[in-house]
Parts: structure tokens; C-alpha cells; sequence
């Protein structure tokens, strides 16, 4: 009873949360989605009776591989949007029917297959002598060569990501003193303005105004513009409120 | 509770030179840690020939000192077979000289994180930066081809699949010159391998439904006591199939590799096309014939189809192609389909020992002679690294008449011409064919042959019949290696092509056991 319960509670769930995570454009609703299927997952194994399934679910996937997901966004940022224009004529379409296709052969073949009445777990993991117990018998017995090689597996990746990303500083880091004199010398001396540095208002979204009073169009910041114009929301002095209108028209093109 | 922990038994000694060449790939990576920068190269290059000359040597040890193996070792997890013994050992003669040519410093970009055309790129070059890297890299793939090709159950296999695949993603990225083609192969290789390795996954899931078992052996005794349960079986075996064939570049999975093979630097690309095409064949032949041996009813019209479109995309596409090295990847494809026409010449166990004796022997010769190619390819120069484009190749002969004679060589022993080893190697594979009634096979293969050898041959015609550009390529002055790796090939190419005899009886030996179970 319990477990039909669950079920059907997280079956709705997991069904509506993979299905925001196909059709939400933002990716961190996307990802905080998946986190969301992952774990609902978790909790149906674990109802199944394989406790150690949904302890390993939740902390590689909803622990490990969802913050690196997140963490991608976060160094890709957050505002970027992807472009969306499709360079294969009809791909949608085309996508849309092998996907389906391929969901009919592979629902229609297992549907046909012969499967007696479910047996559950329970009975497998008590003769075994319980669910962790009988796995480490597995991994380090019969599998240990596999689960010794995955080693290299790990190590590869190390040095992998080391390869590809870590900078060796040929030259020595610039210091701010260097930096304040390049800065000078460049021909453009006072620092970039904080945002709401000249403004009534000491607030991130509204505009900076610059010693002449015109609106500095640096510290527009992008993200709050677009949020401005979608909400139509606008300061209430018309210099401002043009800033913002051109930043995201400019950010448009 | 079931307390009693058996003790798993692992054969060291048989598994003794994957250990090795595991083993110095780890040590490889702690002289990256600790050992000075001015040094790791010096420590590096002798620690790989040694891990891998003393891994071939291990094998020689275990064949004629405590003879081929007939159980699997490490509980079941490694088949130490004949088969296997001879795979590694081209393997391993595949990768030491394709290290070869790895170790001519300049085919590696300086620094991997520095964005291609910066400031910071000049600088590591200026300074001299080198990934020595590379070296443990190359190592680990190639513990992880030899795992590949002698793994005895699913689950092995599919983690020596990453362990080989992994490093060869991040190593086609680091090419020194025409950078950013380099890190789209890599990330198309990566992209795709990915998506293959998720297939072979699916059916791995999907048979082990069907079979409750990973074993090789297991999943063949399953197929005659499991019933009722047959598309469990059908879809496991060609989801398993598609992830096999997109290693091997089998049409329709062959798109890969024009992009991969040209954009990687090209050793990696040597080491590609020879000792991951020999390890993917030797899992493939272990899952079709081991574990779906009983199957072949199944299988054999699809694999049919697929080696009729392969031999003949590979050979039709070839011709089309300008640059050079996507013209060696199609005549690689061309060669899986070859290859593939020995893997479906199943019969008894006679006819068996034949084509698998035709397959190592084909597999060593097309190695051999691809890695000889490609070094050709990394010396012929222009100011934008090597000159890739095929009209830069014209009037080769008459500039560097030697260079351009051994290339000529090696194309007419991909194009199967009597006299050098390719003929021996096609005519292996396609008389066990031909006596394992795919006759009609043997013949689409000859034709394609006939197709490809066009190509081959206009090659030839463009470097010894064409005026030479104005400002051709320069052909620079092969290192040590480079050289090397031109000579052995090509001595190799001459040897085989004259005097097969030892090979072929060595190939029929390690055939004759077939594969234990």
C-alpha cells in the first residue's frame, strides 16, 4: 500500500519535473529539473529495496553530477542564451519522428517479451545476505579487476582536466600597480563607474550618470534591463528609462 | 548472513603486461608531478618504450615459457587466449612506433589552456612549454585497447572501452597547429564516442536482462535455455553492435572519422587508425562470436549489409575527398568493411581458426602500414604545418623522389597490389570468406578494392606525373623517430608482402586455439 502510494505521488512528480525540464528555456530551471527527476528516482529504488542504489543515486547524481552541471552554468553564465537557430533543415521534425519510432520499437518489443509476475528484491537480497553485503561480495570478487581498472578511468580524467585547464603563467601576474599605470596610459583614466554612483537612488538597476550628467551606458546591467522591459517597469526619469530600452535593443541585435 | 568472503584469484603473471603498461602510465603521471619541468621529457620517453617493449616481451615470455593460457583469468574478467596474446602483441609493436613518432615535440600544442591565437600561446612557445603529458596519456589508451580486446565479460568491456576512449578524446585535441579543427574533432569525437558508449550500455542492460549474466560465456549458454524472451535479446545484440561498430567506423556509424582523423595531430591519428581499429576488432569478434556465436542466424544479414555499405561508402567517399589525411580516413573505413567481410566467414570450428587467422594477419599488416602513411604525412610541410591538401602533394616524386617512392609503396599495399602486404593480408581475409560462402561478399569487396585502388593510384599519378607547385611544400628533414617509423613500416610492408610464411603460420597458431570461454 505504502509503496503504491508513493508511486503514483512520485510518478506525477518525476513526470511533470522531466517534462519542465524538456520545455523550460532557462538553463538552471532546466538543471534544478533534472535534480528533481534524480531524486524522485532515488526514492523509488529505495522503495524497491535497493537502499544502496538510492544512496549512490543521490549523492553521484543529485550530489555530484548536478552541482557540476550548475557549475557549468554558473561559469558559462547565467544571462547567456543559447542560439537557438538550427542549421539542419527539418532536423525537429525528423528528430521527432526517429525519437518516436524508436520509442514504439523499444516499447513494443519489451511489452512483448515474456515476463513472468515480479518477484521484488526482497527475497534475492535476503538469501544474498542483504543489499550492501552482496554487492561488495560481487565488486570485489567476481568484478574487482573492473573496479581496479576504473582507476585509470579516474586518474585519466585528472589529468585531463589538469591538460586542458590549467594555465602555467609564463609571465609573471601583473600587479595593481601595473595595472593602474596600463590603465592610465591607455588613454581612458578613471575607473569603469559602479553602478548608482552619481544616482538619487543607490541601487544596482537603476543607471549610473556620468559628471555631465548624461547616463553612463556601462553600468547598465544587462540582465536587470531585459527583466525591466519584459516587466515593463521603468525609472521614472525618461533619460534612464531610454539607457535601459537601448541596452537591451543593443544586446537584441 | 552469507559471512564467508572467498578471496578473488588474479593470474598476475598472466596478466602481467597490462599491468606493465598500466603501471608506468602511473608512474608516468607522478614524474609529472614531482620531476622538473627540464626533465620530464627525458624521463618520460624511455619510461613508455620500456613499459611497452616490456610488455611485448612479457607476452613472448608467456607463449613460449608457460604456454598459451586455456581458462580466463582474474575471475572470468580476462581471456588470455591465443587471439588475445597476438592482438596485444600488434598492439603494442603499433603503439611503440607510433610513440615514435609522438616524441618529434612539435606535432603537441605548447599549452592546451591557452586560447588558440593568444598572446599566451606565443609566449609557451617562445618558452618552450611541452605537454609531456601526452606520454601517460598514450599509455593509459593503450592498457585500455589491450583490456579491450581480451575482456571476457561485458562489464570489462565496457570499462576498458572508456579507459581506451578517454585519453584518445582529450589527445586529438592537442594539435599545435590549426588548433581550433583540433579541438572540434576532439569535441565531436568526444560527443559521438559518447553517445556510442551509451548504446553499448543499452545493450549491455537490455542482454543482461535477457541472460541474467555479463559473461560472455554466460550470455552463449543463455541463448539456448532462455526463451520467450527473444527482443530483449534481438535489441540488446544491435544496441550492443552500434556501439562496437562506431568504434571500428563501420557505416552507418563512419561519420567520425574523416573529422577526428584529420583534425587530430597526426601521430595521434597513427595510433588511432592502427591500434584502436585491432583492439575494436578483437572485442567485436569476442561479443559476435563468443557470446552471440549461437546467433549468427541473426546477425549475419544485418552484418552482411553493413560490410556491403562499408567497403563501398568508404571506397566511393575516398575519391571525392582533397586533403589527405580525410583520404586515409576513408580508405580506413573502406578497410573496416574489409575486415568485416572476415568476421561474418563463421562456420565450423576450421573455418573459424581461418578467417580469425586472416583477420590478425590483415589487422597487423594495415596497422603497419598506416602508421608508416601517416608518418609521411607529418613531413611533408608547408608554412601552415603539414600540407594537407592533395594539390599541394603534386610533383612530390620529383622533389623528394625517396620520400615520395615509399608513400606510392604504401598506397599500392592499402590498395591490396601483389608484392607488398596488403595483398597477403586481403587475400587471408578474403579466401576464408570465400570458403565460409560469402562469396557474394568476397566479390563486392574486390570490386571496392578495384575502386579504392583508384584513388590510390591517382595519388600516385599527382606526385610522380604532375609539375611540382611553384611554392610547394618543403619536405622537412625527418627527426630520428620519424625516420624510423618510415623505415620499419616500409621494411615491414616489403617483408610481409614477400615473405608472409612466419606471420601467416604465427597468426594460424594463435588462431587455432579460437577464443576460450
Amino acid at each position: 500500500m505504502g509503496e503504491t502510494i508513493t508511486f503514483w505521488v512520485l510518478a506525477v512528480v518525476s513526470v511533470s519535473a522531466a517534462l519542465g525540464l524538456v520545455f523550460s528555456r532557462k538553463a538552471v530551471y532546466c538543471a534544478l529539473m533534472l535534480g528533481v527527476v534524480m531524486f524522485s528516482l532515488a526514492v523509488l529504488y529505495a522503495v524497491q529495496d535497493a537502499p544502496f542504489l538510492a544512496a549512490v543515486q543521490i549523492i553521484v547524481y543529485t550530489g555530484a553530477v548536478m552541482m557540476l552541471f550548475l557549475f557549468v552554468l554558473m561559469l558559462v553564465g547565467v544571462d547567456s542564451s543559447d542560439s537557438l537557430v538550427e542549421t539542419i533543415r527539418g532536423q525537429r521534425f525528423w528528430a521527432l519522428v526517429a525519437g518516436l519510432a524508436f520509442a514504439a520499437l523499444v516499447g513494443l518489443a519489451i511489452g512483448n517479451t515474456i515476463v513472468g509476475p515480479a518477484a521484488g528484491l526482497a527475497g534475492a537480497t535476503q538469501a544474498a545476505g542483504g543489499n550492501v553485503p552482496a554487492l561488495a561480495q560481487l565488486i570485489f570478487s567476481r568484478y574487482v579487476f573492473a573496479f581496479e581498472v576504473a582507476s585509470a578511468l579516474l586518474i585519466t580524467a585528472a589529468l585531463g582536466a589538469m591538460v586542458l585547464a590549467h594555465r602555467e603563467r609564463v609571465r609573471p601576474k601583473p600587479t595593481q600597480k601595473e595595472l593602474a599605470r596600463a590603465r592610465f596610459f591607455s588613454g581612458y583614466a578613471p575607473s569603469l563607474p559602479g553602478p548608482g554612483t552619481y544616482a538619487r537612488n543607490n541601487a544596482i538597476d537603476m543607471p549610473a550618470l556620468l559628471p555631465d550628467g548624461s547616463v553612463s551606458r556601462l553600468s547598465v546591467n544587462r540582465v536587470i534591463a531585459r527583466h525591466d522591459v519584459d516587466d515593463d517597469h521603468f525609472p521614472e526619469d525618461a533619460k534612464l528609462a531610454d539607457a535601459i530600452r537601448q541596452a537591451v535593443e543593443e544586446e537584441g541585435k | 548472513m552469507n559471512n564467508t568472503f572467498q578471496a578473488p584469484t588474479i593470474e598476475y603473471g598472466q596478466l602481467a603486461p597490462l599491468l606493465l603498461v598500466f603501471g608506468a602510465a602511473v608512474v608516468g603521471v607522478l614524474i609529472e608531478a614531482f620531476a622538473p619541468r627540464y626533465l620530464r621529457k627525458s624521463f618520460q620517453v624511455p619510461l613508455t618504450f620500456v613499459s611497452l617493449l616490456g610488455a611485448f616481451a612479457l607476452i613472448l615470455v608467456q607463449v613460449f615459457v608457460s604456454g598459451v593460457p586455456t581458462a580466463p583469468a582474474a575471475m572470468g574478467a580476462v581471456a588470455v587466449d591465443g587471439p588475445s596474446l597476438f592482438i596485444w602483441g600488434v598492439i603494442l609493436i603499433l603503439a611503440a612506433v607510433s610513440v615514435l613518432l609522438i616524441t618529434d615535440d612539435d606535432h603537441f600544442v605548447p599549452q592546451a589552456a591557452a586560447v588558440p591565437g593568444s598572446a599566451e600561446e606565443d609566449d609557451a612557445l617562445a618558452e618552450g612549454a611541452a605537454h609531456t603529458e601526452v606520454y601517460p596519456l598514450v599509455l593509459f589508451a593503450v592498457g585500455g585497447m589491450l583490456l579491450f580486446a581480451a575482456s571476457n565479460d561485458l562489464l570489462m568491456m565496457f570499462v576498458a572501452l572508456e579507459v581506451m576512449s578517454l585519453p584518445l578524446y582529450l589527445l586529438c585535441g592537442l594539435a599545435r597547429r590549426r588548433r581550433l579543427l583540433s579541438q572540434e574533432a576532439s569535441v565531436k569525437y568526444f560527443l559521438l564516442g559518447a553517445f556510442s558508449s551509451g548504446f553499448f550500455l543499452y545493450g549491455m542492460a537490455l542482454i543482461y536482462g535477457f541472460a541474467g549474466t555479463v559473461d560472455l560465456a554466460g550470455i552463449s549458454r543463455a541463448l539456448g535455455t532462455v526463451s520467450g524472451q527473444d527482443p530483449l535479446l534481438l535489441i540488446g545484440t544491435a544496441l550492443l553492435g552500434v556501439g562496437l561498430l562506431f568504434k571500428i567506423g563501420a557505416a552507418p556509424f563512419q561519420a567520425w572519422k574523416p573529422d577526428v582523423y584529420q583534425g587530430a595531430p597526426t601521430p595521434i591519428t597513427a595510433l588511432m587508425a592502427s591500434g584502436t581499429l585491432v583492439a575494436a576488432f578483437g572485442a567485436l569478434l569476442r561479443v559476435f562470436w563468443v557470446a552471440l556465436g549461437n546467433l549468427d542466424w541473426d546477425w549475419r544479414p544485418v552484418m552482411w549489409g553493413v560490410a556491403i555499405l562499408t567497403m563501398v561508402l568508404g571506397a566511393i567517399l575516398a575519391i571525392t575527398q582533397t586533403d589527405i589525411k580525410r583520404m586515409l580516413a576513408y580508405s580506413s573505413i573502406a578497410h573496416a568493411g574489409f575486415l568485416l567481410v572476415g568476421v561474418i566467414a563463421t562456420g565450423d570450428a576450421r573455418q573459424n581458426a581461418d578467417a580469425l587467422s586472416g583477420i590478425l594477419f590483415y589487422l597487423l599488416v594495415y596497422g603497419i602500414t598506416t602508421v608508416g602513411a601517416f608518418a609521411v604525412v607529418t613531413v611533408v610541410r608547408d608554412a601552415g604545418g603539414e600540407a594537407g591538401h592533395l594539390s599541394r602533394w603534386a610533383g612530390l616524386g620529383k622533389r623528394a623522389p625517396a620520400l615520395a617512392g615509399v608513400f606510392a609503396f604504401f598506397l599500392l599495399a592499402f590498395a591490396g597490389i601483389p608484392l607488398t602486404s596488403g595483398f597477403f593480408g586481403k587475400y587471408a581475409v578474403f579466401a576464408a570468406a570465400a570458403t565460409g560462402g560469402a562469396l557474394p561478399l568476397v566479390i563486392v569487396g574486390v570490386v571496392s578494392s578495384a575502386v579504392a585502388a583508384f584513388f590510390y593510384v591517382r595519388v600516385i599519378v599527382l606526385m610522380f606525373f604532375s609539375e611540382p607547385a611553384a611554392d610547394g611544400p618543403t619536405i622537412a628533414v625527418p627527426s630520428m623517430g620519424t625516420a624510423a617509423v618510415v623505415t620499419v613500416a616500409a621494411a615491414a610492408t616489403v617483408v610481409l608482402g614477400v615473405f608472409p610464411e612466419p606471420v601467416l603460420r604465427l597468426a594460424d597458431q594463435a588462431a587455432s586455439t579460437l577464443f576460450i570461454r
